[in-house]
């Protein structure tokens, strides 16, 4: 037995460092921090250093390193704390730093989110819900558009996101195509809008750009169509994906290749850019799903000065006015939150942060430079003005949020989905009814069965 | 090629091999020798060693296992140390209603089949740049370069060739034939096999090419002597040199295969097209876009299991991790 001893320390040392990592990254959960007011005082935060996770515009990463300089140096001027800014480039690079710091207890102070990703964040329990006196160290509820604010939480009482910028989907259409086929106005049904593309369609320019290889645009047309006829996708405690009303919206998005032929049929295919590519060529009258992100792309291509903006149609394929229980969403809600972590031993220091960050001068600057609107009422009202981006915010302020629960995310994917796995029959020219609903049962099984998860 | 055999070789004389060889250590005649050396051996020198493998490998290996028996998501996560106990229902998800299986049947398969076709590649491209000859810096250099680009760049290119409206569909329909859909439908897992061979083959390349090297000059003087020719030569004296190499290439590249994660990800997104679901993807997707980390835990498990029993019968059957001598 002369190994036995070697052996036997090794295995206890093998266990104290599993317990110690255990402990390490157990020994969290509890608040922690200070909660306390610091209603309209001045937040004092000399020595101390906030860490910031933000999503990397990859778009503009110079005047991003810029920007963060420069709130730098106004942050610390006003509470004397420094800031370390972190970035992220996808959501699940996020989900990964959330879920570290979550189980760690330890992390980024101020996370900032897309929308369509709160629910599932809210779902942690691990951001700090946002009472009166959070909002009043934010300069009040006021400060926000209030259809910015309808992802923040699934009722008043229970918030967690701040809205920080605003990235509402509109579509852009060609002025020059349409007025040479004798459309006045860009069309406000989803028939009528059928109908416009088919007339647009000659040769090889197409009504519409459609991106259906897109890994997040399918869902957002689906959801779209749904709810203005009425179908909020999550119904209370039901799933209803496999609904004849969505039904009636794949039919529609998948018609414009299959039976109207008003999208190249390369675009089974296409990604957004790729979309945006065929518009800013002026292959494409009718560019759906974008937002001013895409300002900058167009300006420097053939469709400079002839295009606009306008509101994606808000009434569901085959009607001609929305159902009682439809609403005319003209997007989903989209853009960014921030959220403060539960763990942060600095919550004030936190809330003086997005406060600035939220203040008009900061956002006009923020669109400026970045394109992104803001989540801040008096800046959104000014820039109301701007003919370009006026459609941009009244689609804003008539987004609907997508249905806060915990299964958001699988329900999208479900949505995504039916799309990904049709792309073949799309290709080949029809997709058949019973194949369409076979993958509607299916999503909607598994959806469903995420849902009950979320309602435990 | 025997002179290399009988020749002292330089292990031989370590000092646990003279150690063995005292002349004061009596040995049982017929029984294997056990001398001092596996005795007394100082095994606590492996602490270091055994420490960072706990650390890196079986702590880990033990999370995740459970992992799997937990019911662990994004409403348990905030909670882990609490989240409920369940046993194996999670296996019975993945097995019953996921698609675990026909995952590990893609990956498998696709593995298996780019292993196939990658070898007699790299075998052949091995023995081209094996004599020199002008111009052989160059087609080496050539034969790497699928093998040093990053594997999202290769996918990236790919995909964008591949695009119904790419470069690859302009041509066939310039050549008369209908290009069809690459990147989701039946082809894609041949496209996934395509891309996976040609980006994976300098591997198998690069260890035949290091099993050729070890060939003695002598051999190849004394199989021309007997007046053997190129094929022979290759086949009876060469090729039996390449087992060992090319058996490790073999299981190293289909692992590799199995666990590649970029390529289809890059090349197909996810949610992926049903026919290219392969493993890594869909564990993917059941942690980070589903938020299940115990049923993707649990998919791991099963797949590790399912894995590791073929690759063990492998092992055994080539004998990778026996010693010359049969010795373990």
């Amino acid at each position: 037995m002369g190994m036995s001893k070697p052996r036997r320390i090794g295995t206890i040392a093998a266990a104290a460092i599993s317990v110690l990592m255990l402990a390490a990254c157990g020994g969290s959960g509890g608040s922690g921090g200070t909660t306390s007011g610091a209603t309209g005082g001045k937040v004092d935060g000399t020595g101390k250093t906030l860490n910031v996770l933000m999503n990397v515009t990859a778009q503009y990463p110079q005047e991003q390193q810029a920007w963060f300089k420069e709130m730098s140096t106004k942050f610390k001027a006003e509470t004397g704390a420094d800031i370390q800014w972190e970035t992220f480039a996808t959501a699940n690079d996020e989900m990964t730093r959330i879920q570290t710091s979550v189980v760690s207890g330890q992390g980024p102070d101020v996370y900032g989110l897309g929308t369509t990703f709160t629910p599932t964040a809210y779902s942690t329990g691990a951001f700090v819900k946002l009472g009166d006196n959070e909002w009043n160290q934010l300069g009040g509820k006021d400060k926000f558009v209030p259809a910015a604010l309808g992802i923040s939480g699934p009722d008043e009482a229970n918030q967690i996101g701040i809205p920080f910028v605003s990235r509402p989907f509109v579509m852009a259409y060609n002025t020059e195509l349409l007025a040479a086929a004798g459309i006045e106005k860009p069309a406000t049904t989803w028939d009528e809008f059928t109908e416009h593309a088919k007339k647009l369609t000659t040769g090889d320019q197409y009504g519409v750009a459609v991106a259906y290889k897109d890994n997040f645009d399918p869902w957002k047309y689906i959801w779209g169509m749904s709810i203005q006829a009425g179908n909020p996708i999550i119904d209370g405690t039901e799933v209803r994906l496999d609904d004849p009303i969505t039904k009636k919206a794949y039919e529609t998005y998948f018609g414009w290749v299959t039976t109207d032929k008003v999208v190249d049929p390369s675009s089974v295919g296409w990604a957004n850019p790729q979309a945006l590519a065929a518009f800013a060529a002026g292959k494409a009258a009718y560019f759906p799903m974008t937002s001013p992100l895409s300002i900058p792309a167009l300006d420097a291509s053939a469709v400079k000065g002839k295009y606009k903006y306008a509101l994606m149609p808000t009434v569901p394929p085959g009607e001609t006015s929305n159902p009682s229980a439809g609403k005319p969403a003209t997007s989903i809600l989209s853009g960014d939150n921030l959220v403060v972590a539960d763990y942060s031993k600095q919550k004030d220091l936190a809330f003086a942060f997005i406060k600035m960050i939220t203040d008009k001068d900061v956002q006009l600057n923020y669109f400026k430079v970045f394109g992104q609107l803001p989540a801040n009422q008096e800046a959104a009202k000014e820039l109301a003005t701007n003919e370009v981006i006026a459609p941009a915010l009244e689609s804003g302020a008539k987004s609907v949020a997508t249905p806060f629960s915990g299964a958001w995310g699988d329900v999208q994917l479900s949505l995504t989905n039916v799309v990904v796995q049709s792309i073949p029959d799309l290709s080949s020219g029809a997709v058949s009814d019973s194949n369409l609903s076979q993958r509607l049962k299916d999503e909607q099984a598994k959806s469903q069965t995420a849902l009950d998860r979320a309602k435990k | 090629m025997a002179s290399s055999v009988t020749e002292p070789r330089p292990s031989d004389s370590s000092p646990a091999a003279g150690a063995a060889a005292e002349p004061g250590e009596t040995t049982p005649p017929g029984k294997r020798r056990k001398g001092l050396s596996e005795k007394n051996r100082p095994l606590w020198l492996l602490i270091p060693g055994g420490l960072l493998m706990t650390i890196v490998i079986l702590v880990p290996l033990a999370m995740g296992i459970w992992m799997s028996l937990i019911d662990l998501d994004q409403y348990t996560l905030r909670q882990w140390v609490s989240a409920e106990f369940i046993g194996i229902q999670n296996y019975i998800e993945a097995a019953l209603s996921s698609e675990l299986l026909r995952s590990i049947w893609l990956s498998v398969s696709f593995a298996v089949i780019s292993t196939v076709v990658t070898i007699p590649l790299g075998v052949a491209a091995a023995v081209v740049t094996q004599n020199a000859y002008r111009g052989r810096a160059v087609v080496r250099s050539i034969f790497l370069i699928p093998y040093v680009l990053p594997s999202f760049v290769v996918a990236s290119v790919w995909r964008t060739m591949l695009q119904p409206d790419g470069i690859v569909n302009v041509t066939l329909t310039n050549m008369g034939m209908d290009g069809g859909l690459w990147l989701n439908g039946p082809n894609a897992y041949w496209t996934l096999v395509w891309v996976e061979i040609w980006a994976a083959w300098p591997f198998i390349y690069l260890l035949a090419l290091s099993g050729l090297q070890a060939v003695d000059h002598e051999v190849h003087e004394a199989s021309a002597l007997d007046g053997a020719l190129w094929w022979n030569k290759l086949r009876y004296v060469i090729f039996p040199y390449l087992k060992g190499p090319v058996s490790l290439a073999f299981l190293l590249a289909t692992l590799n295969h199995i666990n590649n994660f970029t390529l289809p990800y890059v090349l197909f997104g996810a949610p992926a097209p049903s026919d290219v679901n392969v493993l890594p993807i869909l564990v993917y997707v059941t942690s980070f876009q589903s938020f299940r980390f115990g049923l993707s835990a649990a998919m791991a498990v099963v797949s590790l299991i399912l894995i590791a029993i073929p690759l063990f019968i492998y092992l055994r059957a080539v004998r990778l991790d026996v010693h010359e001598g049969g010795k373990k």
